[in-house]
């Protein structure tokens, strides 16, 4: 039966609904809303309750509705302030009102489910979220990963190198997989949004992989590095299972859920411009060893002292650090947002311009994105948002890390001293560095190491309210959308180059990838709300989704090449890589909420999925979750100062896949004379295998002091993960050398703690601060093999180890103090806890903002330091702080260590460093007639930086996005610290 | 009003349900061929690619190989700017041993093991395939797979020595026991039984093969020739095995030509074409930072005018590197597509020199010397003109093998079957001779 009035309803003319309308009385309600201080609150939503019906406040915060009726409830909501609720008459048409400031955030909503919201005071997960504000309102970000740093609690943000364009390892609330996907699940707006990364195949100049490690070294940017972070308009982060279950199979590293900025619904049309110029540089400078005649014999040879005293006597002793690394980048970052529309049609458009220079010549970031967000209100009963948005990006990421050629830019800098005379002739010939295969200026000069990313990312949501009546309405959600890239790489070693020609390479290595992306993602909910008369509510909701993803990784690399030609075909030898991956996912989700009186909100909800990446394609996996939250303060009366007091605990699995390809045995091509034959892969699939499955189970309280101007916000953890899908090292005498097996658990547990705080709350001036904390500590619980060693470079060097009972990142190495058939453990790279400290102070027209980072703990292996020592280059070789018995110089005592201890490359890789800073000027509004806001202000990032860590950053991974062996250095692109200034304005 | 709200949900129970009935296809391999299918019933073109796959595999890793064995046997130094575990591991210097799960231990390891696993796989899919027709080709190709297994584990042998080494690795999940752990004979033995097992596979293979082989194995490439070849490994194994009578027989069966070309032979063939590997001893002259140089003696213990001194050409500048130097680059291979010898005449000659001298009658001492003097004579030597005691034609034979065999890995498997890796130069006090490999950390 109400199927039917569904359906009737579905049929009925809008136009007819319409005309029923317009012969109800009506009357228009006007107004202004401000805050205590009296200050207009421009864009602020008024909405009548339980209709469709809203506006937003104009630039000084008044606002004019026409109401239907002749009674009805406004809501009125602004970020950052609580709403209000306020009955208007048509005897009662001029409201002004004042609105409070919300400092817990208490009335902001929250993902709760596939496709609802729940407001975050009734919240029973740990729900980071991040606005528009605080991700780019303090300085200028260069990619939205990056802009997260010191945001979240429970978060493990590392850049993989100071390479422009972007390269960042995001870990949740600890390790998650030991080999599965280890990045978080990106979803914009709905749409699955692809965070993988392509290798270039420098590869195959630099033979990183292959000899230490078999692992591919390239250093690629991650595509999440496409969105432009000025387009966001909130981000919400489920750090865990306990809140992510929802989206099953794919969520056990966490879901990011990020919502673009839409158009205002009320008429009028703001227009936001604004200009950034700034630079950047190197962030620490290691200095470059003082050398004399005695140290140039003692690491060289006496042969070498005579081209020392010469060099120095011509004066060609050259400090390469400042030549390589010594750029100031100009960073350039142009912006136009305007936004609109009108009740019946909203609409956004953002566009971006950035342009990036690196610190390292030739090396560069350039990035458009344009950005169309319209929202069609189609009939009364139905609303559709529509999401487009193109980005094209182009980034020169140079030549560095690990190699085994001794050919990258890294790591032929620190085997070259500094009385090599690198420097072109007056004609541009380079000469050969005699002490390096690879005259690194030369590289630097002529090589071409690019990646290009053009991407369409178009979606839709349609909400049709089907059904209403005083108790209940029921909705329908569908929700798609596709994601398409093409990522281009270009990589081309000339063959002038020094370890190019004469034999020395093969004459020039010209590489043109290209890797075609494409994702989709469909679902359809439907979601039933029923209220009782005692003000208990029930929302029910279920559906189903599906996802695509089809990928396909083409390299072709060309060899011997015909003088200055680069064309592939303009080659002696090519040869070419192709990888696809395809994946298909299809999964239901039923969700209960029971909300007692705002006193207590219970959720139940169950995903089920299926996935072409498990072993049994058809097999169903369930991932179920329970919360719950208690408004103590709502059940009994705490008193005045204790304004909210909650209690929360929330329950959930989720999954993940075993990488791609883990289900077969491949045979590989290999060619020998010309003909192509089928070679047994090295690693041996499993047909069983499943996904990894995660626990977790979540508990804490929100605290809020005094109207909520202090609130304490306490979240402890327990994420369990078993059927850990290990790439388990078989014996290779069975022809493979490893093998697919869910054959491990692990722990993390951890806690989470923020401090909100509003110490100075006046007319004009307030200082907002949060202070977090969080600490997270992993155990591997079950190992079904032996312990093994696991990434780096072998035990001699540091490597991480998998034990059981240990935790998984573990640094373990050789050493004289250890147990006879065992490495001794050096530390954890996990940080034994971090901080930030976020402060946002405002006087008159002035803003002050600042947020310090400290990560306290955590080893790096840092094997920059071994090679630099090895080529006496170290700029600390001569100092004297290590040695325990005082009598080596520090690069001869840590090569006294080689194949004695790999203590000398674990260090401590904690920081304190000021993330960002921001000093801005709010012009006065009437130097403009009222008619623009314009400001001005100072920004940077990372200006300050305090660690003991013995090289540039100890942010750093030479292996990119891997779960494991992230924090090991080789010779990176150095990171860099960046100044901005910025002129803006709003119309 | 709840029973009411129920039947609402009947749409979404439906839309679960439906989707719950539609399943999702099973997607295969997009990239790669499969295991299975090639071995339920493989075509020829399929047998081919198998062998072609064992020719490249042959090649993974002999690089690290031939440094591994090399530097120990102090015939190189491999200098590397950027791993310094070639001049600190494999050197011994100082405490540094040989690690136990560090490439130079394992590449070469499982690399050898992945052409045996490949090799199997051929063995598998001769065995099923309707393609091969008849008996004799089925014979032929058992008797190629079987000739490659054992000269693949031979050298693993060659590293793993009296540690033992696997020799059934057919099922992955239940591999055999390892044969001659403290008895390196033993695993000879069973080498030697492979290679006869593939002889006689060879012996009734028809007269050709089911498959062609790469310009490597020219001249060896029907069932008949090839078994020249299986031989020729056969008496390299029995003379490290020092069945002397066995080894001389053997000879006999090979491509051994006292008056032939010495560089006769079988080889891993090397190219610049697209996606070859390229010879991965050579380096270009004076290379600086990665290079391989020559272990100084072997330019000053030289008899003068031996012109396999062009196996070390002099340098430019002297390199250095971790307190080592040498003025003489590695110039075994010609250029970076020069092939290298699996098994090559020279080898075969000293191998009959060698047995005919531990046979020590008066007869075979005579032939030992006619057949050194062949090397030397080629060499652009005199006739020796030493003592001819046993021991004075072994120290003869053995410096013969030095210079003929330079940077073939030999030098290392020879001084240790004689017992003298303890006259191996020292070139930096604490510096070890390793006599062997240790056994890799997975396969315990």
């Amino acid at each position: 039966m109400k199927i039917k009035i569904i359906h009737k309803r579905l049929l009925l003319p809008a136009l007819l609904l319409l005309c029923f309308q317009a012969a109800i009385a009506q009357f228009t309600v006007s107004g202004k809303v401000t805050d205590a201080n009296g200050e207009g609150l421009p864009g602020a939503t008024v909405a009548v309750v339980g209709a469709s019906r809203g506006t937003s406040a104009d630039m000084s915060g008044n606002f004019r509705l026409e109401i239907a009726g002749s009674s009805a409830t406004l809501a009125i909501s602004y970020t950052g302030f609580k709403t209000v609720n306020l009955q208007v008459t048509s005897a009662n048409t001029t409201v002004d009102v004042i609105m409070e400031e919300d400092f817990a955030g208490l009335d902001e909503v929250v993902v709760s489910g596939l496709a609802t919201n729940v407001k975050r005071a009734n919240l029973a997960n740990a729900v980071s979220s991040i606005t528009s504000d605080e991700l780019v309102g303090t300085t200028v970000q260069s990619t939205m990963d990056g802009a997260l740093y010191g945001k979240l609690t429970g978060v493990n943000i590392i850049s993989n190198s100071g390479a422009p364009g972007g390269g960042t390892t995001v870990k949740f609330r600890g390790i998650t997989t030991l080999n599965g996907n280890s990045q978080p699940l990106y979803i914009v707006d709905g749409v699955y949004y692809d965070n993988s990364n392509f290798r270039s195949n420098t590869n195959f100049v630099s033979q990183a992989a292959g000899q230490g490690s078999t692992q591919f070294q390239d250093n690629p940017s991650n595509r999440v590095a496409d969105l432009d972070p000025e387009d966001i308009d909130r981000i919400e982060v489920l750090k865990g299972a306990s809140a992510a279950a929802i989206y099953g199979s794919r969520a056990a590293a966490g879901v990011v859920i990020i919502s673009t900025k839409r158009g205002r619904r009320d008429g009028s049309t703001e227009v936001n411009v604004s200009q950034s110029v700034g630079f950047q540089q190197q962030l620490k400078k290691l200095g470059v060893r003082d050398w004399d005649a005695t140290k140039v014999e003692a690491s060289f040879g006496a042969a070498e002292v005579a081209k020392y005293n010469k060099a120095v006597s011509d004066g060609k002793v050259y400090n390469y650090e400042d030549e390589l690394f010594g750029e100031k980048g100009i960073l350039n970052t142009t912006r136009l947002s305007i936004n609109g529309g009108t009740e019946k049609f909203g609409y956004y458009a953002g566009v971006t311009r950035k342009s990036e220079d690196g610190i390292v010549k030739n090396t560069g970031y350039d990035k458009t994105s344009v950005r169309l967000n319209l929202d069609p209100k189609l009939f009364k009963w139905a609303d559709l948002q529509i999401n487009l948005n193109y980005v094209n990006s182009e980034s020169d990421r140079g030549y560095f890390n690990n190699d085994n050629t001794s050919t990258t830019l890294g790591v032929s800098y620190v085997s070259t001293p500094s009385w090599a005379d690198l420097f072109p002739d007056a004609q541009g010939n380079y000469p050969n560095n005699a002490y390096a295969p690879s005259n690194f200026l030369q590289t630097r000069d002529l090589i071409t190491n690019k990646e290009k990313v053009d991407r369409v990312l178009g979606g839709g949501i349609g909400t049709f309210h089907l059904w209403s009546n005083d108790q209940n309405s029921l909705k329908l959600i569908v929700r798609g959308g596709a994601d398409q890239y093409t990522l281009r790489t270009r990589t081309i070693f000339p063959r002038e180059l020094q370890f190019q020609k004469d034999g020395n390479g093969t004459n020039g290595v010209s590489i043109a990838g290209s890797a075609n992306s494409f994702g989709t993602n469909i679902a359809a909910f439907l979601v039933h709300n029923f209220t009782t008369g005692g003000n208990v509510s029930f929302r029910t909701q279920g559906g189903v989704t599906q996802e695509n993803l089809d990928q396909d990784f083409i390299n072709t690399l060309a060899t011997q090449l015909i003088g200055s030609q680069t064309n592939l075909n303009q080659a002696g030898s090519v040869q070419v890589i192709q990888e696809r991956l395809k994946q298909v996912d299809k999964g239901f989700f039923a969700q209960e909420e029971v909300n007692f009186k705002d006193m207590a909100i219970f959720t139940v909800g169950i995903r089920g999925d299926k996935s072409s990446r498990n072993g049994d394609v058809n097999k169903l996996f369930y991932y179920p979750k329970a919360s719950l939250a208690l408004n103590i303060h709502e059940i009994t009366d705490l008193g005045s100062t204790l304004s909210q007091f909650k209690l929360r605990g929330a329950f959930g699995q989720s999954g993940n896949f075993g990488p791609f390809g883990a289900t077969y045995t491949p045979l590989n091509p290999i060619i020998i004379g010309g003909n192509t034959g089928s070679i047994i892969g090295i690693t041996l699939g499993n047909t069983t295998i499943g996904p990894e499955k995660q626990t977790e189970i979540e508990a804490g309280f929100d605290l809020g002091i005094v109207q909520n101007r202090f609130n304490l916000e306490f979240t402890y953890y327990v994420k369990s993960v078993k059927d850990l899908i290990l790439l388990v090292n078989t014996p290779s005498a069975s022809g493979f050398t490893s093998a697919w097996r869910n054959a491990a658990d692990l722990k993390n547990n951890g806690f989470e703690i923020a401090l909100d705080l509003n110490p100075v709350h006046a007319r004009n001036f307030n200082w907002d601060s949060r202070i977090s904390f969080w600490k997270n500590t992993a155990k591997i619980t079950r190992l079904d093999v032996p312990a093994y060693n696991l990434g780096a470079f072998g035990a001699t060097l540091g490597t991480y180890r998998i034990e059981e009972g240990k935790s998984p990142t573990q640094v373990v190495g050789i050493d004289p103090a250890a147990e006879p058939g065992k490495p001794f453990v050096f530390g954890d790279a996990e940080p034994d806890f971090q901080v930030a400290f976020n402060n946002s102070l405002h006087y008159n027209n002035w803003d002050l903002s600042f947020l310090f980072h400290w990560k306290q703990g955590g080893k790096n292996i840092n094997l920059s330091t071994l090679l630099s020592d090895i080529f006496g280059t170290s700029a600390d070789y001569d100092d004297k702080s290590i040695d325990p018995s005082g009598t080596l110089g520090n690069g001869a005592y840590r090569l006294s260590q080689l194949g004695v201890s790999a203590g000398a490359w674990v260090e401590n890789a904690g920081y304190v460093r000021l993330r960002e800073v921001a000093l801005k000027y709010n012009l006065p509004s009437s130097w403009f007639k009222d008619k623009a806001k314009v400001r001005i202000g100072f920004s940077g990032r990372n200006l300050l930086n305090f660690f003991d860590y013995n090289s540039y950053d100890p942010e750093v991974s030479n292996f990119g996005t891997n779960a494991i062996s992230s924090n090991v250095e080789v010779t990176p692109f150095p990171s860099a610290k960046s100044f901005f200034f910025t002129i803006g304005a709003s119309f | 009003m709840i029973l009411r709200n129920i039947s609402k949900f009947i749409a979404p129970a439906l839309l679960v349900l439906g989707f719950a009935a539609c399943n999702i296809e099973t997607i295969e391999d997009p990239n790669n061929p499969s295991v299975g299918a090639i071995t339920s019933n493989a075509s020829l073109s399929e047998i081919q690619n198998l062998v072609t796959g064992i020719e490249g595999g042959m090649r993974l890793n002999l690089g690290f190989y031939f440094d591994g064995v090399g530097a120990i046997g102090r015939e190189i130094y491999r200098f590397s700017t950027s791993d310094p575990r070639f001049t600190s591991d494999l050197l011994g210097k100082g405490s540094a041993t040989l690690d136990n799960n560090t490439f130079y231990t394992t590449n070469p390891y499982a690399a050898r093991y992945r052409t045996v696993k490949n090799a199997n796989i051929l063995l598998e899919a001769v065995e099923n395939s309707t393609a091969i027709t008849t008996d004799e080709a089925r014979s032929a190709a058992k008797g190629f797979a079987n000739t490659i297994k054992a000269h693949e584990l031979l050298l693993v042998w060659v590293q793993q020595y009296d540690n033992g080494i696997r020799i059934d690795v057919s099922d992955p999940d239940n591999l055999g026991p390892f044969v001659g752990e403290g008895d390196h004979k033993a695993a000879l033995r069973a080498i030697a039984t492979l290679l006869d097992d593939g002889f006689a596979q060879l012996n009734s293979g028809g007269t050709a093969f089911p498959f062609s082989l790469s310009s490597g194995f020219s001249g060896f490439d029907t069932p008949a020739s090839f078994a020249k070849v299986n031989r020729a490994l056969l008496a390299r194994v029995q003379a490290y095995n020092e069945n002397w009578d066995n080894a001389l027989q053997a000879l006999a069966g090979s491509f051994l030509d006292l008056n032939g070309d010495l560089s006769l032979g079988a080889y891993h063939p090397y190219s610049t074409g697209g996606g070859d590997a390229l010879n991965p001893q050579w380096y270009p002259l004076n290379a600086t930072g990665e290079s391989r140089v020559v272990q100084p003696s072997f330019v000053t213990d030289a008899e003068a005018g031996d012109t396999r001194l062009s196996k070390a050409t002099k340098r430019a500048d002297t390199e250095f590197q971790d307190g080592l130097q040498s003025d003489y680059d590695l110039t075994v291979y010609a250029t970076n597509a020069t092939p290298i010898p699996i098994i090559r005449n020279e080898e075969l000659i000293l191998l009959f020199a060698e047995a005919s001298i531990q046979k020590g009658d008066a007869t075979s001492l005579n032939n030992a010397v006619g057949a050194l003097n062949i090397i030397r004579t080629a060499a652009g030597l005199g006739n020796y003109s030493g003592g001819t005691t046993q021991a004075e034609l072994i120290t003869e034979m053995l410096k013969q093998r030095r210079y003929s065999l330079f940077g073939e890995g030999h030098r290392w498997v020879d001084m240790r079957r004689y017992n003298l890796l303890g006259t191996l130069p020292i070139d930096r006090a604490g510096d070890d001779v390793w006599p062997k490999f240790p056994r890799p950390q997975n396969e315990d």
